[in-house]
């Protein structure tokens, strides 16, 4: 066996943090080199899981590229990384956009070492919660991705920021106290933290616990787990950190923020919640439908509330979100389904293109605020004709993000849709109205912005507005071809989501 | 190639072009319509080669082309798409290509192609005319269209969706087909997207049929869900069938079947703008006309019809749906033809009297009448569209006088033509011949036979539907005379008109294409035994689509609605010439009341009723309410709680306690000692030995008496 | 033979002698002086214990002679001491070598 197949994870995992680490030590000097290496840093872990993709079994049950490496062994933890179907699609997730997002990034000129050794950290966070398969290291990588969102909220963001990244570390790390304390319960009653061991003992652990009846903690702890994730999808109504922080945040932020950060929590509900607490979750499945449900439709109309074309962009997170969670409501509810399997896919695969389409929409909207410098769908109008280019990315990405038939978010949906529609018939339906104003949203931001008549502000002088640049080009393409490939032939990526479903659930 | 694989390569040439179009040539004007009329033409093509072997296809109905790939993984099985050509896609494919060709031929002439490019013409907004010298003179003429590329990538992409559409054999292609046409017509509608009118009218239609979709896709979840698959030749199954109408649902006592049709027949009333989702189609009139022909005859609009008759095996399994269906149907077909009487606008006519034969369509449909609905669908997309583009020949010609005179005035406002028909021979005998074919002119019009055999099919079995219908057929008359009397006849109303001109061959051959079709095409169905002249017609059409259902019986000939379908024709045209032969001002008209006009006020009570409390309830209620200061306040109020608590704790305890009492305290009691004590270290040695001295003796004595003596 | 107590009478006089020229003195040479007195107080308390103790022993004799040695050190240092002071200070009187104070 090569050393590349044997330390594949860790190689893909600990790479950033080693470059990040390594343009610490690095004197300072041109900016250009700095953006370049973290461009570089981050292309290795795409391109290591490219061939982790090629050498991925979807077949084999369990998990596959296993590393077991000694750790904090007095608490029975261990360094262990592992990969399945749903964790390969939010690695391949994560690696893809940490690039681009870097590559947005290179407009930035304000301290580039310490912003892209941030993105650096951030990547390594995000990839430690999909590949760790113990509870503890979980916890630790889930914390460790807050820490470079704080600050690069907090030191590149705009005139909000502080608020914004105040209210988003607070939200998430109070969220996340009620894991933490349910995976130190559950090290105490097996003594270890090892994911595959808890998982088969938990479901169908029986006695007493504290003194209490098991029941009663698994309820607790249930709903710990459920609020820690809650918070980071968000479900309604834990979700108005989401607006703030989107908005504030730098552009290569925003991406990561909404591509895969909100990811951890619909991940932690698929390999915790629903593992652990299948009774639970049959049980509060329609409470977590209501609350999804909620999500896509409040979501919806709040994002079709805003005038600022950011905010816009970051309350229909929450409605797609929603249906990603609408969907685990669904494989709660009834596992081992048909139905329950197909809500299962699609919501894996609304992870994948909600990843792919609100990373394109911010990125689209950082694009015009580099420009013009203000967020306010109302300064802007009829801007088409200066930026056809640009313009047509933007319609392209906003139908993704609609779910328009042909391009990814419409597989996903409709998966959704079809799982959930026998098991939660009512709630599929009203969430049809998320659906109808997820429409409203969309087209009003398009109207705003490019069409309409020209506001002239933007077509003369020192205020004229400056095409896409080739290089941001560059950002959108990977994305935009994705989410053509995905819409047309959605077949690659499902075939290993559902095969890894069919394991699981 | 086999027939399956030409199948599956129908709908492709379309997008090819639309990628080409946009990546490669969107630069060069006539590289873009080479590409996208080549495309076309493939498609065309290969639809009229998968047409004839179809038509020479021995039961068809039973064997279709068919053939399927595995799409999406779900659990166990695989979600399957395929293409199915059965004889209603085949009599579809041909209507399609052949009226897409001619529109994409027609949009070559229509955006002006070879004309100067505009004094101020920019993207976004209508052309305004270039000036060229000519023998000393400044002449104002026609400029081409700046984003001219961009039309043909987008109808580029319409083509694909509708063929898609078309050859589909289950219902979430379908799905994708009819919702690429949505992106297109609102990228069409909205083409000139600087003018506010045409960007609303663009997001109102994609929002009005979007309503309809969200219950479509219900629908399809539902039946997918039922049945475990969405081909409909597995959805058709006798057996499958009859489950589905076995099992009851909840929502107004349907059966599934009932409620799945229902739900997908919601689909179809957003996008054959059927009342009261009708409302976006006149709006969609800001687009360019082709856009309105492509939308409003070849595709869009009748891919709803095209989806109710694909659906009609599990539609017809419950009366109750079908009662719905009918009623909405023929309330349209009248409704909108009342207010088709009062428009102005040349094109808005039109929309209206589109829908109202998709009304018509729908309530034969819900009456049953199956054969005949898919027969009115074909000659209304070809006379309809040659209508469209009549129109649109006609706006372009009075454009061209509004040039030549340098007044601007309306050139869509019909009380500013009069007296084209010498001007515009051509576009005149062509639209003569859409409009009468819509009126149901007898015996040489396809509109009379289809519409004939509507009504025919109604009378009896459902008595109101057929006198709904009746009625509209009168009014549909009335007001296309009123159109062609206000346009065409009598004599120039403004300088404009007196200045029109007839149009490039481009536009014209189409129309020429397409009145052939209106009237030829209803050939293929007249009935066995039409007025006891049995022997003439085999009635193709009948047997050929009829075949479907096991159909093949033409209902039988009754006197009655042939009568009244005489006698509405006639009657309409005769009232409409009659009214209007002299009518010179919208003042004389005597139909221009306001409720009329007003379209019954329905876009003023949806705006009213359900456009600002959308509004409302998005900001105010859900947004600053809900978020902003339930969801928030709640948050701050914690926030601020914490906060309270802190600050509590700090200065009842940690302040007053901690820091004074122990921490300063402390520090003040050395602090104070050391100062009071500071003299002793006066840093004299013989004190401090004084001292020393002193101390020692006090030790000593202490020792000496508490060691010794004690 | 005379009692040891007139030698230690003796010692003690010559000791309070010396401890009140130590204290009261002004000049530091005194005061030197007056540290010498002390010392050879001590010596004849250790030569007389000795007399009048254990003969054999000779740690009394040998205590005496380490302490001339050490006074003569003494002696050595302490001048050199009040040299070096007067010249840095150009005074020698106790009083106003008055540095550590606070």
């Amino acid at each position: 066996m090569l050393f590349i197949d044997t330390h594949l994870l860790s190689l893909i995992l600990f790479i950033p943090a080693v470059a990040a680490v390594v343009l610490w030590l690095l004197p300072n000097g041109s900016l250009r080199f700095f953006r370049w290496w973290a461009l570089i840093a981050s292309l290795i872990p795409l391109v290591l899981t490219v061939y982790l993709w090629m050498g991925f079994n979807p077949n084999a049950a369990g998990y596959q590229f296993e590393e077991q490496y000694v750790w904090y062994q007095a608490i029975g933890s261990s360094l262990h990384l592992g990969v399945d179907g749903l964790s390969l699609t939010m690695v391949l997730l994560t690696t893809l956009l940490t690039p681009l997002a870097i590559l947005a990034s290179f407009g930035v000129t304000d301290r580039v070492k310490a912003f892209m050794m941030l993105f650096l950290f951030l990547e390594t966070g995000m990839l430690g919660v999909f590949l760790a398969m113990d509870l503890l290291l979980f916890f630790v990588f889930w914390e460790i991705g807050l820490v470079p969102m704080y600050f690069l909220i907090n030191q590149w963001g705009s005139a909000n920021r502080d608020y914004a990244s105040m209210k988003f570390m607070i939200y998430t790390m109070g969220g996340s106290l009620g894991l933490l304390l349910g995976i130190q319960l559950l090290g105490v009653v097996f003594h270890t933290f090892d994911l595959a061991t808890i998982t088969t003992q938990w479901s169908t652990f029986q006695g007493s616990l504290l003194g209490l009846p098991i029941q009663t903690v698994k309820t607790i702890v249930f709903w710990a787990f459920v609020i820690a994730f809650a918070v980071k999808v968000p479900v309604w109504p834990f979700h108005t950190w989401l607006p703030d922080a989107h908005t504030e945040a730098p552009t290569g932020g925003s991406m990561l923020l909404a591509g895969v950060l909100l990811k951890l929590g619909a991940y932690g509900f698929l390999r915790l919640v629903l593992p652990f607490y299948p009774d639970e979750a049959r049980i509060f499945a329609f409470a977590l439908a209501a609350l999804a449900t909620a999500a896509i439709v409040f979501g919806a109309l709040g994002s079709f509330a805003q005038t600022d074309f950011k905010r816009l962009v970051a309350y229909s997170s929450v409605n797609h979100m929603g249906f990603v969670v609408l969907g685990i409501a669904a494989a709660g509810l009834a596992p081992g389904t048909a139905d329950a399997r197909i809500a299962m896919n699609g919501a894996v695969l609304q992870m994948f293109n909600h990843g792919l389409s609100a990373a394109g929409m911010f990125f689209l909207v950082g694009v015009l605020y580099d420009r013009t410098h203000t967020r306010n769908l109302e300064d802007f109008g009829g801007l088409f004709p200066l930026v056809p280019i640009y313009g047509g990315i933007l319609i392209f990405t906003s139908m993704a993000s609609l779910g328009l038939p042909g391009l990814n978010g419409f597989v996903s949906e409709f998966l959704v849709v079809r799982g959930t529609y026998p098991l939660l018939t009512v709630y599929t339906a009203i969430s049809m109205l998320g659906l109808l104003f997820t429409g409203a949203y969309i087209l009003k931001g398009i109207m705003k912005v490019l069409h309409g008549p020209l506001n002239a502000h933007w077509s003369e002088g020192a205020h004229r507005l400056v095409e896409i640049s080739k290089r941001e080009i560059l950002v959108a393409a990977p994305l935009m071809i994705l989410m053509l490939v995905i819409g047309v032939w959605p077949a690659w990526i499902l075939d290993i989501i559902n095969k890894a479903v069919m394991q699981l659930f | 190639m086999t027939t399956e694989t030409l199948i599956w390569l129908i709908p492709l040439p379309p997008i090819l072009a639309f990628f080409l179009i946009i990546l490669l040539t969107n630069r060069r004007k006539g590289l873009s319509h080479w590409v996208a009329i080549g495309a076309a033409t493939l498609s065309w093509a290969a639809a009229m080669s998968v047409f004839v072997q179809a038509v020479g296809q021995h039961e068809l109905a039973k064997e279709p082309f068919a053939s399927f790939i595995n799409w999406i993984p779900t659990a166990d099985s695989w979600l399957k798409i395929g293409v199915l050509v059965d004889p209603l896609s085949a009599i579809a494919l041909f209507f399609v290509a052949w009226t897409i060709l001619a529109i994409f031929i027609y949009s070559v002439g229509y955006h002006n192609f070879g004309q100067p490019a505009g004094d101020h013409d920019v993207p976004g907004l209508p052309p305004h005319g270039a000036t060229i010298e000519h023998g000393g003179h400044n002449h104002v003429v026609p400029s081409i269209e700046p984003m001219y590329s961009r039309f043909f990538a987008f109808i580029s992409l319409f083509a694909f969706g509708m063929y898609t559409l078309v050859v589909s054999d289950n219902l979430l292609t379908l799905f994708v087909g009819w919702e690429i046409m949505g992106l297109c017509s609102y990228l069409l509608i909205g083409f000139w997207y600087a003018k506010p009118s045409a960007r609303d009218a663009g997001v109102k239609a994609f929002m009005t049929t979007r309503v309809g979709d969200v219950f479509m896709l219900l629908g399809i979840a539902f039946v997918y869900s039922a049945t475990g698959t969405l081909s409909y030749r597995e959805i058709f199954q006798p057996q499958v069938l009859q489950t589905l109408a076995g099992v009851s649902t909840p929502i107004l006592g349907l059966s599934a079947a009932g409620l799945i049709g229902l739900l997908l027949f919601i689909g179809t009333v957003g996008k054959s703008a059927q009342f009261p989702l009708h409302v976006w189609l006149p709006d969609a009139m800001e687009g360019p006309t082709p856009v309105s022909a492509m939308i409003h005859a070849a595709t869009m609009v009748s891919a709803g019809v095209f989806m109710v008759i694909r659906i009609f095996p599990l539609l017809s399994l419950d009366p109750r749906t079908m009662t719905i269906v009918a009623f909405i149907g023929a309330f349209t077909a009248l409704f909108a033809a009342t207010i088709a009487v009062a428009q102005n606008d040349i094109k808005r006519v039109l929309a209206y009297s589109t829908i109202s034969q998709l009304g018509y369509m729908i309530a034969a449909l819900g009456a049953g009448a199956y054969v005949a609905a898919t027969f009115h669908l074909v000659t209304h997309a070809f006379f309809k569209a040659l209508l469209f583009l009549g129109s649109g020949s006609v706006i372009h010609g009075m454009e061209h006088g509004v040039l030549h005179t340098g007044k601007h005035i309306d050139a869509q406002d019909m009380f500013n033509m009069g007296g084209l028909r010498k001007k515009m021979p051509i576009t005149f005998w062509t639209f003569l011949i859409g409009g009468f074919a819509l009126s149901g002119f007898p015996l040489v019009t396809a509109g009379f036979w289809s519409k004939d055999e509507i009504l025919a099919s109604t009378f009896g079995g459902h008595m109101g539907v057929f006198i709904t219908l009746a009625i509209a057929a009168f009014l549909t008359a009335f007001y296309t005379m009123r159109q062609i009397t206000l346009t065409f006849l009598g004599e120039a109303r403004t300088e404009a008109a007196a200045h029109a001109q007839e149009n490039v061959w481009t536009m014209t051959a189409p129309l020429i294409l397409l009145s052939i079709f209106a009237v030829g095409f209803g050939w293929v169905g007249i009935p066995e035994d039409f007025a006891g002249l049995r022997g003439v017609s085999s009635n193709w059409f009948h047997h050929f689509v009829g075949s479907m259902l096991g159909e093949t019986h033409a209902i039988e000939f009754n006197w009655i609605p042939l009568l009244t379908s005489l006698t509405v024709a006639f009657g309409g045209l005769f009232v409409g010439w009659l009214a209007y032969r002299r009518t010179r001002t919208p003042a004389e008209d005597a139909l221009q009341i306001p409720v009329l006009k007003k379209k019954w006020y329905i876009d003023e009570i949806y705006s009213a009723l359900l456009i600002r409390p959308a509004y409302w309830i998005a900001e105010t209620l859900v947004y600053q309410t809900m978020d902003k200061g339930l969801i928030d306040g709640l948050l701050h109020l914690f926030g601020k709680g914490t906060a309270a608590i802190g600050s509590g704790l700090r200065n009842v305890i940690d302040k007053p306690v901690i820091n004074a009492f122990f921490g300063d305290g402390t520090a003040h009691v050395v602090q104070g000692t050391g100062r009071n004590m500071r003299a002793v270290q006066s840093g004299r040695i013989q004190q401090y030995m004084l001292v020393a001295l002193l101390i020692m003796m006090v030790v000593a004595g202490l020792a000496y008496f508490l060691l010794i003596r004690l | 033979m005379i009692p040891i107590s007139w030698y230690l009478i003796l010692a003690a006089a010559l000791f309070s002698i010396g401890l009140f020229g130590v204290l009261s003195r002004r000049n530091a040479i005194a005061i030197l002086l007056g540290v010498e007195l002390m010392l050879n107080a001590v010596n004849i308390n250790l030569v007389s214990f000795w007399r009048y103790g254990g003969i054999a022993d000779m740690s009394g004799q040998v205590f005496a002679i380490i302490v001339f040695a050490v006074a003569a050190a003494e002696v050595a240092v302490g001048l050199a001491l009040v040299i070096s002071v007067y010249r840095q200070r150009r005074t020698v009187l106790a009083d106003d070598l008055d540095l550590l104070k606070w």
